[in-house]
């Protein structure tokens, strides 16, 4: 969850985006080699002595995550009215047009799936994909196919309205690539693994794992139902976890609808309670239990607490992570707990020194224990400035005037006995305050 | 003592026990019960729903003036066809997880994908078309010129989508449409003569002359829209309403789609109780006179209220729904927080619709019949995109067993035929009186 590096720019982005459309196509010679796929289909396949034998119905590449461009294994071409399997192999001639077969002849086989294989023109193009460099869902509205090193390959897809506009057109202009907004497919994970073999290739892989929780949110939101699954099932449960905590609160829920249960609960353990809870709270009392009773005990707890407050309430927005400690430890000992929470870190802004009967006797922050000796005990460092409490059922007012009277960054949330529940940090509050950013789906305009 | 998670919260039971902590179903504020009614509604009855709009209100009004019950029977024909068709649609949202837009560019070639989303353009603009002319009419009612109402609401819906603060417009305009629940309550008021009404419901009949036939074209136009068709599919995929759930959000679209041609059928039997001379309406005021009984001299009023909140609704979301499809099929970025240079086509979409839809409502002319006309419209394209979706639930390579049976494969099949047939028949009237033939 703790990302250290800096959120880039919109412009920033923006400029790494055309570099990096740029940098494919500015190569003179593979531009000249690019071979669209929506050109090729549908092209006739000639064989040695220039007869024409059928045409070209699809193009099979092989996922090979050792591999950043996935290699064509072969063509699916329509003889008469059969599909027959054509292995890259007995081809000789791969342009833009024409195939030309290395044979004068030609035994037809039938298509048969590998494991791993795709149909380009059946899975690929027209469907949606991640481009995980730029963080964005695409629509292929083409493919490009390039012979590097001897090998045909899969080398890039084409995001542009030129490209469509063209195979709108004549069948003459279809086959001529436009490549004007052309992303590398090394940065491309696609789906599938409905339609057929499926998967990512290994520098997708790695581009997945480098994207920001906030990012895969967008990407998750962006996505059909079958892609999402999929995206998800390709990330670390932990990463998707992390990702569904940024998500807006309606678009959890569906997602969390549309899982089934086990893996949902799953996600959920795993989520900080806080944000499990505010996904849960807009689920159907019977949807909510199903998953809550699928949860681990622990997690179900504390989320099954969180949701027995009001969502607009100090107990509805505060986050359960503590880190306590009672007055006898060592700050070295204090130390190394905090450590072992580091996970926890954006929500952690002091630490809960607690009293024999559990109640709060102070909030140490980060500073008083930054400053303070190795040796000492936490006993040392209780005293003013005392900690700002309300109770769970404040309201969501209370909380920030309590904040602006004090101007305090944090408040700790405690029972009527003064053991502590949790804390609201003002972030929180202001998450509360911001409107969610419009962000148009037609249907729910009306809803 | 070690972390808290579990030290410093108390168990589940302790804290139900508690004497300050009241269970949060209690607690949920009343915005949050108001949205929870709403999600039990269901896409199927919000999208029904949304075909009573201005349009709506004038074509079933026009059908209860110039005909009296006689169409009645034809809405229940209709409404067969809305509820196979809404289901459809509903039915692929559910198992596929994607708006119709989406589905046709992965499942069609591109050009017959670009065939479907110029249809869907060309009815979406009539639509806005007749949004504007209901806006305008409205405005008549309460004695303000269209050549400023118009021009004033196309600026302000742009502006208040485009810089974002269209949320609480959008819900003022709800409540105002909310209006036309009167038309219920006036049908009964008006006494109607239901012996009559009833048989014209039960007795399949229809009238072989030119204006029957386009006034019908234009109930299934205005039933049957579109816009209602790529709505409810992503609806109910974007509410995660996936396989398990769908017997549910099947019955909420039929019985959704049953309940507005119930209100429909109001609305003509209330307008044929309290216009006696059976012609063509001639203006809104005259459509306003049915709801006399409800609210007596303020009956203007009321229907102009009513319209304007319909008419604003919808001319903000039948443009955004367009561009919505559109960009969702070419795969372009879709939101209105996006700046013109980073979602050119979806906000170029929404501007040209909006001001191209103006433009023509101001067109000197009857507001009424531009409105039942840019219904006909809608009819004569409803058929083209019916036929793919219904190619589209045929196919057992998205749907799986649940691709259309035998049985629904024949009625669904029929519902568009006829639909079709009655629409071509219209066209080539239109085309043949046009060239002076006919």
């Amino acid at each position: 969850m703790a990302d250290s590096r800096p959120v880039p720019s919109v412009s920033v982005l923006r400029a790494r985006y055309e570099q990096r459309v740029e940098r494919l196509t500015t190569l003179r010679h593979v531009r000249s080699e690019l071979v669209s796929l929506a050109g090729l289909i549908g092209r006739p396949v000639l064989n040695q002595a220039g007869q024409q034998i059928g045409h070209v119905a699809d193009v099979v590449v092989r996922w090979d995550s050792n591999k950043a461009y996935p290699p064509v294994t072969g063509l699916i071409v329509r003889v008469g009215r059969r599909r027959a399997w054509l292995p890259v192999e007995a081809v000789e001639e791969f342009g833009r047009d024409r195939i030309g077969l290395r044979t004068a002849r030609l035994d037809l086989r039938d298509v048969a799936r590998r494991p791993g294989e795709v149909e380009l023109s059946r899975d690929v193009i027209d469907h949606q994909l991640v481009d995980t460099d730029g963080a964005r869902v695409i629509r292929a509205s083409d493919l490009y196919l390039a012979r590097v090193a001897g090998v045909v390959q899969l080398v890039g897809v084409d995001v542009g309205f030129n490209s469509l506009l063209r195979r709108l057109g004549p069948a003459r202009f279809r086959s001529r690539p436009t490549p004007d907004k052309v992303i590398d497919w090394a940065s491309i994970t696609s789906f599938g693994s409905q339609r057929g073999p499926g998967g990512t290739l290994q520098a997708a892989e790695r581009g997945l794992q480098r994207l920001r929780p906030g990012e895969l949110a967008d990407l998750l939101e962006d996505l059909g139902r079958t892609e999402r699954q999929d995206l998800l099932s390709q990330l670390t449960p932990q990463q998707a976890a992390d990702a569904l905590e940024e998500m807006q609160d309606e678009e959890l829920v569906r997602l969390l609808r549309e899982s089934d249960t086990a893996g949902a609960a799953e996600l959920l353990s795993r989520m900080e309670p806080d944000e499990a809870a505010d996904g849960l709270r807009d689920l159907d009392p019977g949807e909510q239990q199903k998953l809550l009773a699928a949860m681990p005990a622990e997690a179900r707890e504390a989320v099954a607490t969180l949701l027995s407050y009001a969502e607009r309430s100090a107990g509805g927005i505060m986050t359960t992570v503590l880190v306590t400690a009672t007055p006898a430890e060592t700050i070295m000992q204090v130390r190394d707990r905090l450590r072992a929470n580091r996970e926890h870190d954006e929500d952690l802004a002091g630490i809960i020194v607690l009293g024999d009967g559990g109640q709060l006797l102070d909030d140490v922050s980060m500073t008083e224990l930054f400053l303070a000796d190795l040796e000492a005990t936490v006993d040392d460092l209780i005293g003013p400035p005392w900690p700002v409490t309300v109770t769970p059922d404040a309201g969501l007012d209370e909380v920030a005037e309590r904040l602006v009277e004090t101007r305090h960054s944090w408040v700790v949330v405690v029972d009527e006995q003064e053991r502590p529940l949790g804390r609201i940090l003002a972030d929180d509050v202001l998450d509360t305050l911001v409107p969610d950013r419009p962000r148009f789906r037609f249907p729910r305009r009306l809803s | 003592m070690s972390v808290a998670r579990e030290g410093t919260l108390p168990p589940p039971g302790e804290a139900a026990a508690g004497p300050r902590r009241r269970p949060g179903a209690a607690r949920r504020p009343l915005r949050r019960r108001i949205l929870m009614l709403l999600a039990f509604m269901g896409p199927g009855i919000i999208a029904a729903n949304a075909g009573n709009d201005a349009g709506g209100i004038a074509t079933y009004a026009s059908a209860g003036a110039q005909f009296g019950y006689r169409t009645l029977f034809a809405m229940v024909l209709v409404t067969v066809a809305l509820v196979v068709v809404q289901e459809m649609c509903a039915r692929l949202g559910a198992y596929t997880g994607e708006g119709l837009g989406a589905l046709i560019r992965e499942q069609f070639s591109i050009r017959v994908t670009a065939f479907a989303l110029l249809a869907l353009i060309v009815a979406n603009v009539g639509l806005v078309v007749s949004e504007f002319a209901g806006i305008a009419a409205a405005m008549e009612l309460l004695h303000v010129s269209r050549y400023i109402s118009i021009p004033v609401a196309a600026l302000g819906i742009w502006a208040l989508v485009v810089f974002g603060s269209y949320k609480y417009a959008e819900r003022l305009f709800l409540v105002l449409s909310l209006v036309f629940f009167a038309y219920p309550v006036a049908a009964f008021l008006s006494r109607p003569d239901y012996a009559q009404a009833g048989a014209q419901l039960a007795w399949p009949h229809f009238l072989a002359t030119k204006a029957f036939l386009l006034l019908v074209v234009a109930l299934i136009g205005t039933t049957i829209t579109p816009y209602m068709q790529f709505y409810v599919a992503a609806a109910v995929a974007d509410r995660g309403i996936g396989p398990a759930d769908y017997p549910g959000e099947k019955l909420d679209t039929i019985a959704g789609s049953i309940f507005c041609n119930v209100i429909s059928i109001f609305i003509i039997v209330a307008t044929a109780a309290a216009i006696h001379v059976r012609a063509p309406l001639e203006s809104a005021k005259q459509a306003a006179q049915a709801l006399a009984p409800v609210a007596g001299r303020f009956a203007t009023q009321l229907f102009a209220v009513g319209l304007l909140g319909a008419s604003a609704l919808a001319a903000a979301v039948v443009p955004l729904s367009t561009a919505y499809a559109i960009s969702e099929a070419a795969g372009a970025e879709r939101s209105v927080s996006k700046s013109f240079r980073q979602a050119p086509l979806f906000l170029g979409l929404f501007t040209g619709q909006v001001f191209i839809g103006a433009a023509v409502a101001l067109i000197p002319g009857n507001l009424i019949k531009l409105l039942v006309e840019a219904q006909v419209l809608n009819g004569l394209i409803t058929p083209i995109l019916l036929t793919y979706v219904l190619v589209l639930a045929n196919r057992a390579s998205i749907l799986g067993d649940a691709a259309n049976g035998r049985l629904f494969k024949i009625v669904a099949t029929i519902s568009v035929a006829t639909v079709a047939v009655l629409s071509a028949t219209v066209l080539g009237q239109t085309v043949l009186s046009g060239l002076g033939i006919a």
